[in-house]
């Protein structure tokens, strides 16, 4: 899988907990989950155990403490791909 | 379980000794201020202490206080309802560590000096991942040297009045898969006069107190178990309320 396939599911994930949906428009790597889209942080842990399911990979706590833009998860993601 | 950097443990054992030697000048009133200026009443308090500490005895687990959270002053009244302010005197250790809203009671000086000699972790409920990370990694430092420590499983206080079964707080969980033995008990606290969330309980109101050690159970690992376990703890105290107003 490549790297703007997996950016692209990332959103895809992340869409319905957005509540800032403007700032889906110019999403990038450097896009803050919970500042910029507005992500409830309760919401985070729902998202990220979606990417779990989504790619087939085990998210430990402490890997996600690391995930705060849309960068960072796609980064974890190839990490448990790879 | 990744060990907490010297300088946060010894900023913890600072805290600790400090409060400890100021202990007759904080338990004591505060005590004071709720049993005779609140004129709050413990429902069998006997029976609640004599059972928490037979508990303790029983068992030399870390222990995680979890209950549901209504008020601003539930942490207190739980603390003055299992253990009795003379006997924390003398068991300072067992007075729990508490996670206050950094808003609410550390954002001004007079209150974070008040927070931090009252073993408080203040934590920004919502905040930068990061941040809240740090402050679960020191109470896990705390429970694994045996200490007992208060987290609300809904996180915030319940703005229906119900314990919220859609608001577990994920990092219950995540301190209970991560520290070995660490036992969670939940605590159903209500005033007769509670009907919802406020920020302090009635003057003069009488508190019903249960508790009771859970055993969290899931076949996942990872982030999944610490979800399952954070549930299981709400779900818990779901029940114990319907048992509160079935007994009404």
């Amino acid at each position: 899988m490549t790297r703007d396939e997996i950016f692209a599911k990332v959103i895809e994930i992340v869409k319905p907990f957005v509540k800032n949906q403007d700032a889906l428009t110019a999403v990038n790597d450097d896009t803050n989950i919970l500042e910029d889209l507005k992500v409830n942080s309760a919401r985070l842990v729902d998202i990220i155990l979606n990417f779990e399911d989504e790619f087939d990979i085990e998210v430990e706590d402490d890997d996600a403490d690391a995930v705060n833009t849309v960068g960072d998860a796609v980064a974890l993601i190839e990490e448990k791909l790879s | 379980m990744t060990q907490l950097p010297f300088r946060n443990r010894a900023a913890h054992a600072f805290q600790r000794e400090v409060g400890r030697l100021a202990a007759l000048f904080w338990v004591l009133p505060i005590a004071f201020i709720m049993r005779v200026l609140m004129g709050y009443h413990i429902k069998d308090a006997a029976l609640v202490r004599t059972r928490y500490r037979a508990l303790l005895k029983e068992s030399d687990h870390p222990l995680l206080i979890c209950p549901n959270h209504l008020t601003m002053m539930d942490s207190a009244v739980i603390a003055w309802a299992l253990g009795g302010s003379w006997w924390y005197l003398f068991h300072y250790s067992r007075i729990p560590w508490n996670l206050p809203e950094y808003n609410n009671f550390a954002s001004q000086w007079p209150t974070r000096v008040g927070a931090w000699l009252t073993k408080c972790i203040p934590v920004i409920r919502g905040g930068r991942r990061e941040d809240v990370s740090r402050v679960i990694k020191r109470v896990q430092h705390l429970l694994s040297r045996g200490e007992t420590a208060m987290i609300f499983p809904e996180a915030g206080r319940s703005r229906s009045g119900r314990v919220e079964a859609d608001a577990a707080a994920h990092a219950v969980g995540r301190i209970l898969t991560s520290v070995p033995g660490c036992q969670p008990l939940c605590v159903y606290l209500r005033g007769d006069r509670q009907q919802t969330w406020s920020t302090v309980p009635a003057r003069g109101d009488s508190f019903y107190v249960d508790f009771e050690v859970v055993e969290p159970q899931s076949d996942h690992s990872g982030m999944r178990r610490s979800r399952d376990f954070s549930q299981q703890i709400v779900d818990r105290l779901v029940g114990m309320e319907e048992e509160y107003f079935a007994r009404r």
